[in-house]
């Protein structure tokens, strides 16, 4: 098991990154404690030995992608999902991060980690296709598919 | 739309409450970062458990619950444990060693066991120069029936092989005496005729002279054992009687 130290160093390095997943998939502050819990809690306890701050950090995304979609089948969740809960600091902020967050919840699900993982963390199309367990072709498809959901939402130019 | 898209989810944090919170979970959830402990505790536990369930286990398995004594001389002894399972072999003087040795008999069901012993080529050529043979059973009624029955699957094959239970009383004596049990019993009952033989005198001796000593000295007939019979029936005018001790009805 890991130190109190360790998940403290965790926490500080990934809450945002646990932040932003759980907004793409739960949009609801009270699942994303529950996600939270769950993901910090599995890496307290996960005796991974990781190789790398990047392989940590892959593993952290890939267990809170997972943990926001059993979340979501669940059976025996009762909460409601409020579609249009954004943080309140996106809320209070500008005009165009609003509308850049609305295009990206408003995409269907399958397209909204790959945005995530290729616009904001960078990530290649093969490294995504490990993350998700996706075949790097499919990866690029879906990445295809969202900019141009996104164009048409957002307009601007396409970038790579 | 990157910068678009980075601008916007930068703005996407966690709060300073919701990792407090986090933390206070954790905290909570793993006694205070201290589930290493119990978690070693349960291993040691589980260990232990393994280990009395091997020792019971190892216990039951190495008990002897009957034994099985087969003599023509060579003399061998196998225990046999409440799984049915030959646990040792102990052969008797030298040539009953010898036969120990040559056939491996550990760990098999007493069934397969006697089968490799009969099946040996000691016991073969014994048998074919019409040296008898026999089987003798101690243990608890339930196994030394059921071991019996075996034995007397081959008596029913042979003339010269018979089965018989023995005196369990008789066993330590036996030992004490270098004899095995089976052995044993056929000294005492010719040394009831002949007081004068010795148990030295016996281990040298084959079940046959044995048997013919009886039978000299009873007035029966030396000879054969009738197919199938069993050792120490005490019938038919002193025949292959040993007069040992539980009888096999």
């Amino acid at each position: 098991m890991r130190s109190e130290q360790e998940a403290c160093r965790a926490i500080e390095r990934y809450a945002d990154t646990v932040r932003r997943l759980c907004m793409i998939h739960l949009k609801n502050e009270a699942d994303t404690e529950d996600i939270f819990q769950t993901v910090f809690l599995k890496y307290v306890l996960s005796t991974t030995r990781f190789q790398s701050e990047e392989h940590e950090k892959a593993w952290m995304i890939r267990v809170t992608i997972n943990a926001c979609k059993d979340l979501l089948k669940s059976v025996f969740r009762s909460r409601t999902v409020s579609l249009e809960e954004l943080p309140e600091a996106v809320v209070s902020g500008s005009n165009e991060s609003r509308e850049v967050l609305e295009a990206v919840l408003s995409l269907p699900k399958k397209y909204r980690d790959v945005v995530y993982l290729h616009y904001y963390e960078g990530y290649p199309a093969p490294q995504i296709g490990e993350i998700l367990g996706k075949k790097t072709n499919t990866v690029y498809t879906l990445l295809t598919r969202a900019k141009q959901l996104l164009r048409e939402k957002l307009g601007g130019e396409e970038d790579a | 739309m990157r910068e678009q898209l980075k601008e916007a989810l930068d703005q996407v944090q966690a709060s300073q409450e919701m990792k407090e919170r986090t933390l206070a979970y954790l905290d909570r959830r793993t006694h205070g970062f201290r589930r290493a402990a119990p978690r070693a505790a349960g291993w040691v536990l589980a260990a232990a458990c393994c280990l009395v369930l091997m020792l019971v286990g190892g216990t039951l398995y190495f008990t002897p619950t009957a034994a099985i004594s087969v003599d023509v001389n060579p003399s061998l002894e196998l225990e046999v444990n409440r799984f049915d399972r030959v646990i040792s072999v102990k052969g008797y003087q030298e040539d009953g060693q010898a036969l120990a040795d040559s056939v491996d008999l550990g760990h098999l069901s007493y069934t397969e066991a006697l089968e490799r012993l009969m099946a040996s080529e000691t016991i073969v050529n014994c048998l074919a120069n019409e040296e008898l043979l026999s089987i003798t059973v101690v243990g608890d009624e339930t196994q030394r029936t059921a071991i019996l029955a075996e034995a007397e699957r081959w008596a029913a094959g042979s003339e010269n092989i018979c089965c018989g239970a023995g005196n369990p009383e008789e066993v330590g004596h036996a030992h004490e005496a270098g004899l095995s049990f089976g052995k044993y019993q056929a000294f005492l009952e010719l040394q009831a005729l002949d007081p004068s033989v010795t148990e030295e005198d016996a281990a040298g001796m084959t079940m046959r002279q044995i048997q013919d000593r009886i039978d000299a000295l009873t007035g029966g007939s030396a000879g054969q054992w009738t197919s199938g019979d069993t050792c120490g029936n005490g019938t038919g005018g002193g025949h292959h009687g040993y007069g040992w001790g539980g009888r096999h009805e």
